[in-house]
């Protein structure tokens, strides 16, 4: 490298201080426009589904119901519970209409309008010769014998019951006994004075919903919604004090980790900093290394955050809790430049300084950014922002140390080189002294030992739940919800598609009987089809048929028998003249347009953009949700096919945390082939070896602790190469200098830059996110063990 | 039968929350109940009154039995979550109350009238009192009650029910809107503590 004069220098110095003044206004733009943090962690997730129509489906549905927030206003007596919801209801409206901005909530929902029996009866009535129950329809194609039985069952019940036509329009209670399976109702709530109520062991609870008007997953959304609910809340306490409120929905939780992520972007971005800049102070004595290393950290970590926000439109949550421990990682390279300063005494030259720690600063930043790379063409959009943001936050800090550094560091240290490095130069002598090649292989051997029968303890975990914050209170408010209300969160359902409506029900049909089996085995509680409450018109003109057949074929018989319970005598005569005139099939157009279809609407999908036709069949108070799929696989029903989002996730986790012990292998292959091109091929192997040991040894305990490894902590290891491999690179590159000072100078920067790592990540340990604790605790024992056993590499001969 | 009305339709409203506290707590709350009754039931598709008899069994706990022997032996069990219809051959046919919109209402109204729970009828009718004392039995007072829907949702189905009593109930009728009537008397009402083997039976199923 020629040397550069110190106008030149400047001249970096000032290209620096333009790009950072760049980055930094495109950040303060980008963040005072519409907020770009992206907080919903369900996003983050590629597409599971193969069928593009199912995945349309599952978004529909979350958007349908994924935003509505449910209360349950109890106390111990009715009257109190029906008064204190109503005044909280009422008080959600109030805010809804005087927030003078546009209206937050769709809708505040505590009356009900009582379910219209005689309107569902009399929209059926004209179709009830084509809607027969199952076991009605064969029964009445075992011949008209039965009719006589059920014509007194009709007319000796003590009381009605639910939906019924008069005993003049259905003698027989077939038109009963079909209102009687439409699931109409499938919760606890029951319908009182107007309220949906519930009751449990000493309190009766009030249902109440609302429907905020954007997603549960926007922070403007959430501050609104989460301010007037905590008003409403404050002053239900003070009006009714007795009174309990439970709530539920993604709103809780969004706003949570919301909240969490910010308070712990905070305190690990504060902790880590001031940490670092501690230990950066003790070693350099000197504010100057503080100033820079923080405006190269500052300037990566803004270039990273505004070109994220550039490329993706968004930043999401995880990225940004993630960049807050990158600092740990970009301030290496500046270190790296100070200990040189520091070790080169008097005899300072910045550019000179440069090149010495250049070959250094070079491999590393190729080993993390190939570490990074691996990780960028994981199928998986989280993963490829964080490399993205990764990549381009290193790229950048270790730009500044070649342009900011060289410019602002031209004085020498004033210090004495061998009083500033007296410590780390004691521990160089002695662990050169007695760390012989013998002990280093004791230590690897030992390593081995320990960890290889902890590596067979190790179990997986897949579960949907890492990825969301589940703090205790809200989780217990949901159960006790649950369990009153009888509503499930069980978000599976088998999507029907059909080339016409007709196909389609016809489809759904085959479905449901085989779904019969389950409901009467008990695996399945119930389930919701269009085609229960409209059936096909094939399945309706065998149902008319049947009649036809066997009751008004044999008209002597049907008058008899109704003369003989007491009817009048004309009633037989009527019943035939309907059935002659009852010539309409009922379809779904028709009972999409009645109120009462209202709570069933989401199933019905429609024309999709392939022209088909399609819908769901939604499936409640399954059992045993593994033996469920396991079941759907096997039916294999024509153009039916089974989602289950939760468990397409799992498996995904579940391959992702195959594949990345794969990719983990191929990134160490690549790795190896890096540092054998600059040491050769057996320094390369001593190189990566501490890492190759950390990584076991930290799997190794993972075993033992029975601590279940996720796709999130093979993430880790995958830094933990990049990183882990740096400190070797660092110690390698240090005892190749000839100068016993340097060496120990850049041995001391890599024990700083170990110690402001181990405090970042470290401090990720604490997060109450389960992907970013599980990855911190990676981070944490990997790179430590990492860390310590790259000290093997100073016993290497130059 | 001679009614003296004491409480009469312009009493205060206080007077006859009085009078109904009064009437509640002295129809005694039994646990079990045994009784014979006999219904007729009046329809606009019926050419002559449909008359069934049999036999009530009540419990407070457990539910209701309604065990029709005559003209046609057919049983109802409601207890507190289903309700079981058994045939003449035995066969048992169960729902569940959360498969059927407003039965736990019924069922819950139902279990009232025949208990005479004034305090529970009261969270779904309008009620009015009507008393007479006995002459030859000072302690035993026969009363009627008169009930109108308080929901739109009840008043569907029923216009009024009138339920008479003295330390039992007596009789109860139901008038539906479309000229629809039912009206059941009882007869040979006996209290009892507890239910008998067989009878609990009934309710636990098979």
């Amino acid at each position: 490298m020629k040397l550069l004069s110190p106008e030149r220098l400047k001249l970096h110095a000032f290209i620096w201080l333009v790009l950072a003044a760049m980055s930094v206004v495109s950040c303060i733009a980008q963040f005072s426009n519409q907020s770009p943090l992206q907080t919903n962690l369900l996003a983050l997730l590629p597409k599971t589904e193969r069928n593009v129509v199912a995945e349309e489906a599952v978004t529909q549905l979350v958007n349908s119901a994924g935003n509505r927030v449910l209360f349950l206003v109890g106390a111990s007596s009715q009257e109190v519970a029906i008064t204190a919801a109503h005044s909280f209801a009422n008080q959600l409206r109030a805010l809804n209409k005087s927030s003078g901005q546009p209206a937050m909530f769709k809708q505040v929902f505590l009356e009900v309008p009582a379910l219209d029996t005689n309107q569902i009866a009399d929209f059926y009535a004209p179709y009830r010769y084509r809607l027969l129950t199952h076991e009605d329809y064969k029964g009445l194609s075992d011949g008209p014998l039965h009719l006589n039985d059920q014509l007194q069952q009709k007319l000796y019940a003590p009381f009605r019951f639910g939906l019924a036509l008069p005993v003049e329009q259905d003698p027989f209670g077939f038109a009963d006994r079909w209102f009687a399976h439409l699931p109409l109702k499938n919760f606890k709530l029951e319908f009182e004075n107007g309220l949906l109520v519930g009751h449990s062991a000493d309190k009766t609870w009030v249902f109440v919903s609302v429907d905020p008007e954007g997603s549960a997953y926007s922070d403007v959304t959430q501050d609104q919604v989460m301010h007037a609910i905590t008003t409403a809340e404050s002053s239900l306490k003070q009006a009714h004090p007795g009174v309990e409120l439970l709530r539920a929905g993604a709103v809780f939780y969004a706003s949570k980790a919301r909240q969490s992520a910010e308070k712990e972007m905070h305190i690990i971005g504060l902790v880590s900093l001031s940490g670092m800049l501690v230990l950066l102070y003790l070693m350099f004595r000197s504010i100057r290394p503080l100033v820079l290393g923080f405006l190269s950290v500052g300037f990566g970590i803004c270039t990273a955050l505004a070109a994220t926000i550039y490329y993706y439109g968004e930043i999401h949550l995880i990225t940004l809790v993630f960049g807050a421990s990158l600092i740990g990682e970009a301030i290496d390279y500046a270190i790296q430049y100070f200990s040189a300063h520091l070790g080169a005494g008097k005899d300072w030259d910045p550019v000179s300084g440069l090149r010495r720690v250049s070959p250094a600063l070079m491999l590393a930043l190729t080993t993390s950014v190939l570490g990074y790379c691996v990780l960028a063409f994981m199928p998986f959009p989280a993963l490829t922002q964080i490399a993205f943001f990764a990549i381009i936050g290193l790229v950048a800090a270790w730009l500044s140390v070649y342009l900011l550094l060289p410019a602002t560091l031209m004085q020498p240290n004033s210090h004495p080189p061998e009083a500033a490095v007296d410590i780390p130069q004691r521990f160089l002598n002695i662990w050169q002294r007695y760390m012989t090649k013998r002990s280093c292989v004791m230590i690897v051997l030992a390593v081995l030992v320990i960890s290889v029968p902890g590596l067979f303890k190790l179990k997986g975990n897949d579960d949907i739940r890492l990825l969301v914050t589940q703090p205790p209170e809200l989780v217990a408010q949901e159960a006790s919800i649950r369990q009153i209300t009888g509503m499930s969160n069980q978000h599976q359902f088998f999507l029907v598609e059909g080339e016409t409506t007709e196909q389609l029900l016809m489809h759904e049909e085959v479905l449901t009987q085989q779904l019969d089996q389950l409901v009467a085995r008990g695996e399945l509680a119930a389930y919701s089809a269009i085609s229960t409450f409209v059936p096909s018109e094939s399945q309706q003109r065998k149902h008319q048929a049947a009649w036809q057949a066997n009751v008004f074929k044999h008209s002597t018989l049907l008058k008899e028998t109704l003369a003989e319970a007491g009817l009048r005598d004309d009633i037989a005569g009527a019943l035939q003249n309907d059935f002659q005139h009852s010539n309409k099939n009922l379809n779904v157009d028709d009972w999409l347009k009645t109120s009462f279809s209202t709570p069933f609407r989401h199933l019905w999908l429609g024309k999709t953009q392939q022209g088909h036709y399609a819908s769901i069949v939604l499936l409640q108070g399954i059992s045993n949700p593994q033996l469920l799929a396991r079941w759907a696989d096997d039916q294999n029903i024509n153009a039916v096919t089974y989602v289950d989002k939760a468990q397409s996730v799992s498996t995904l986790f579940h391959t992702y945390r195959l594949w990345s012990a794969v990719w983990l292998v191929c990134a160490i292959v690549l790795i190896y082939g890096v540092l054998s091109f600059r040491y050769g091929p057996r320094v390369g192997l001593v190189v990566l070896l501490p890492t190759l040991l950390g990584i076991m040894f930290t799997l190794g305990l993972f075993g033992y602790l029975h601590i279940p490894l996720s796709f999130f902590h093979m993430m880790g290891f995958m830094l933990v190469l990049g990183i882990g491999v740096n400190y070797s690179i660092f110690m390698r590159e240090g005892i190749m200098v000839d100068v016993k000072t340097h060496q120990a100078a850049l041995l001391a920067g890599v024990l700083l830059s170990a110690g402001t790592m181990l405090l970042s990540y470290g401090m990720l340990i604490l997060s109450e996110m389960p992907v970013l604790s599980s990855f911190g605790l990676t981070m944490l024992m990997g790179v430590g063990f990492a860390a310590l056993l790259s000290l093997m590499v100073l016993s290497v001969e130059r | 039968m001679l009614w003296m009305t004491m409480g009469s339709l312009n009493a205060a409203h206080a007077e006859q929350q009085d009078v109904l506290k009064q009437l509640g707590s002295r129809v005694e709350q039994h646990a079990v109940l045994r009784a014979d009754f006999t219904q007729t039931k009046q329809m606009a598709a019926l050419k002559r009154p449909l008359i069934t008899s049999g036999k009530l069994l009540y419990s407070k706990v457990h539910g209701v039995v309604w065990q029709i022997t005559k003209p046609y032996p057919i049983t109802y069990i409601l207890s507190e979550d289903k309700v079981i219809e058994v045939s003449a051959d035995g066969y048992r046919k169960e729902r569940s109350v959360k498969d059927i919109p407003g039965f736990a209402q019924i069922s819950r109204i139902f279990k009232a009238m025949l208990s005479g729970d004034v305090n529970a009828l009261n969270a779904y009718f309008e009620s009015k009192v009507f008393e007479n004392t006995v002459q030859a039995e000072p302690n035993q007072t026969a009363w009627q009650l008169q009930l109108t829907p308080k929901q739109t949702q009840t008043s569907r189905f029923i216009q009024e029910i009138v339920v008479t009593g003295d330390q039992f109930v007596t009789s109860i009728h139901i008038h539906e809107p479309n000229a629809a009537s039912t009206a059941i008397l009882f007869s040979n009402t006996e209290a009892a503590p507890t239910l008998r083997d067989a009878e609990l039976a009934l309710f636990r199923g098979k």
